[in-house]
């Protein structure tokens, strides 16, 4: 499969508001992607990284705009790595049936359409031969790996990952690491949900801090400070941060 | 080919004893073709309802066949195939459960007895409104089945529905599926999660309904569950969950009609088949206890 180069799209949110009941969850949020960049969005749990991406599929009533601007014609291919996936561990799938289901028409009882390329799927992240096991089988870093390798089909423009890290070991990181340079040759637009700071620190171009209202946005080696990482991960921003300034994990985070 | 010259070629090869004496009988042919036509179907489509969590559902739909027929018999359709009301209030049921499902904060199994409930009391009331017009065996055939008096309207509406329902569900299997490991992955893969959900739903409602004559109410929801139960137990791929459930629903489909003739057991069909689906199962789970231990 040929990867098209520098079909990413450009990201544009301007003002945009999420309610869900009575709780503000974004609040006046305007980020702008740029094409091919790898954008990290880092902040504390519950800071609305997820509704973020909700918002930007389409699956979230939002107020304000979410524009993506695709280089070509037409709109590109999008791919999404969910933060998790609910799963029944007893259904008798694997992970080749589990890739069928998703990216293929022909029913995937039929079996897989090896023209689709699961196994080289597999091998870039790291699974290769093992398209025969049961998917509920897997560990949970193997399931990530199994979420990335269905990202890659078909190839995508922009890619959206939710914490696609938490459960990678220490070789799963270096094969993330690969993929995102694959991507990033490939022009692909990668917009990036990552709790790990140092990660973010390595591997994107850019960074924005999120907790219901942006609080930074810029290179991460300007943006990473450690007074920036405090305010983010403080409840209330700044004013509190200094009172709060002996707090353990915030002060782990910033290092 | 009309019902009647595939009805005269079967027991023409009955009578040449390539196929059991029972069926140079006219009815019994009927009944084989109907099981024939909707085991693999029910079996098929039960593996969806297995993985989507839809088997309580599934119970529900063909309980609420009850009323329907019973609304038939009030609106004066005929006693043998009240179509119209039972598809009419079986869909109007389950398109309400959905509905209702998508807009309350209840867990579904909750909602379906609620339903559930009260479409059964509205049956029951009904029925017994209408006992001095209906033979009471009117209403065995409607909870038990009965195989035997499926005519040539029963097989036309069976094999449309079935026709009907694999055309869909076969394209539309991958899409069926995705929706319910993650609705949010599968939006991004343009599936329409919320249009399939109801589509779907219409899918278990129809076949359940066209199986009513052959299965009876009470036990028409389990045909869409046991085989696929069982398939799922034994099988380790999506292939063998699929084929193995088709198999089973097949097989207990033809020998809950063939065998209580060939043994001139007084059993209704639909008892005879869920109990040969009920054998499989048990045999299903013996196979895996015997080669897998107990892994659980
Ligand atoms: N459907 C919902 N209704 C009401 N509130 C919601 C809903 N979904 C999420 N929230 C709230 O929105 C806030 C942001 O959630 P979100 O999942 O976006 O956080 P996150 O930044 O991804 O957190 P994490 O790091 O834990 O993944 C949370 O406080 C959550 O309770
Ligand atoms: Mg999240």
């Amino acid at each position: 499969m040929s990867a098209r180069s520098g079909n990413g799209p450009g990201i544009l949110f301007d003002r945009v508001d999420l309610t869900l009941g009575r709780t503000a969850i974004l609040e006046r949020v305007s980020l702008s992607v740029a094409p091919g960049a790898v954008h990290a969005v880092v902040g504390p749990n519950g800071g609305g990284k997820s509704s973020l991406i909700r918002a930007l599929l389409g699956q979230a009533p939002h107020r304000g705009t979410i524009r993506l601007d695709w280089p070509g014609d037409g709109p590109g291919t999008v791919a999404y790595v969910p933060q998790a996936v609910e799963f029944d561990r007893g259904l008798p799938l694997t992970v080749e049936d589990f890739l069928a289901v998703l990216c293929q028409r022909r029913p995937a009882f039929l079996g897989p359409d090896r023209r689709l390329g699961y196994g080289e799927a597999l091998a870039r992240v790291g699974m290769a031969g093992k398209g025969r096991r049961r998917f509920g089988a897997l560990s949970g870093g193997e399931r990530q790996r199994v979420l990335l390798a269905q990202a890659l089909i078909p190839a995508p423009d922009l890619i959206i990952l939710d914490e696609p890290m938490t459960a990678l070991d220490e070789a799963g990181v270096a094969i993330f690491e690969s993929l995102l340079a694959g991507l990033t040759a490939a022009g692909t637009t990668i917009l990036w949900v990552e709790h790990d700071l140092a990660q973010v620190r390595r591997l994107a171009t850019r960074v924005s801090g999120l907790n219901r209202r942006v609080l930074f946005d810029g290179p991460p080696a300007d943006m990473l400070s450690p007074e920036q990482v405090l305010d983010l991960f403080s409840a209330v921003p700044r004013r509190k941060a200094e009172a709060e300034a002996s707090r353990p994990a915030a002060r782990r985070m910033a290092s | 080919m009309s019902f009647e010259t595939l009805r005269a070629l079967i027991q023409g090869w009955a009578g040449a004893g390539l196929l059991p004496a029972g069926l140079t009988h006219g009815f019994l042919v009927n009944a084989l073709l109907s099981g024939l036509v909707i085991g693999p179907v029910l079996g098929g489509l039960g593996t969806l309802v297995v993985t989507k969590r839809l088997a309580f559902f599934s119970e529900a739909v063909g309980h609420a066949a009850l009323t329907g027929v019973a609304i038939g018999i009030l609106v004066g359709e005929p006693y043998t195939g009240p179509y119209a009301s039972l598809f009419g209030y079986c869909l109007l049921f389950a398109l309400l459960v959905n509905y209702t499902r998508n807009r309350s904060n209840l867990t579904s199994d909750t909602l379906i007895g609620v339903f559930l409930s009260v479409s059964l009391a509205l049956g029951a009331s009904l029925l017994l409104i209408l006992a001095s017009r209906v033979n009471i065996h009117i209403l065995e055939n409607v909870l038990f089945g009965s195989v035997l008096t499926v005519d040539d309207r029963d097989l036309t509406v069976l094999l449309v529905v079935a026709l009907g329902v694999t055309a869909l569900m076969l394209p539309l299997f991958n899409r069926l599926l995705l929706a319910s490991f993650n609705p949010a992955l599968a939006r991004v893969r343009g599936v329409p999660v919320k249009g399939l959900d109801y589509l779907f739903i219409v899918l278990v409602t129809v076949v359940t309904v066209a199986s009513v004559k052959i299965i009876g109410a009470i036990l028409v929801g389990a045909l869409l569950v046991i085989p696929a139960a069982a398939a799922r137990v034994v099988a380790t791929s999506l292939r063998g969950f699929f084929l193995l459930s088709v198999a089973f629903a097949s097989v207990a489909a033809v020998a809950g009609i063939l065998l209580p003739v060939q043994l001139a057991l007084p059993v209704p069909s639909g008892g005879a088949i869920i109990l040969a689906a009920g054998l499989l199962f048990l045999g299903a789970l013996l196979a895996r206890f015997v080669t897998r231990g107990e892994e659980g």
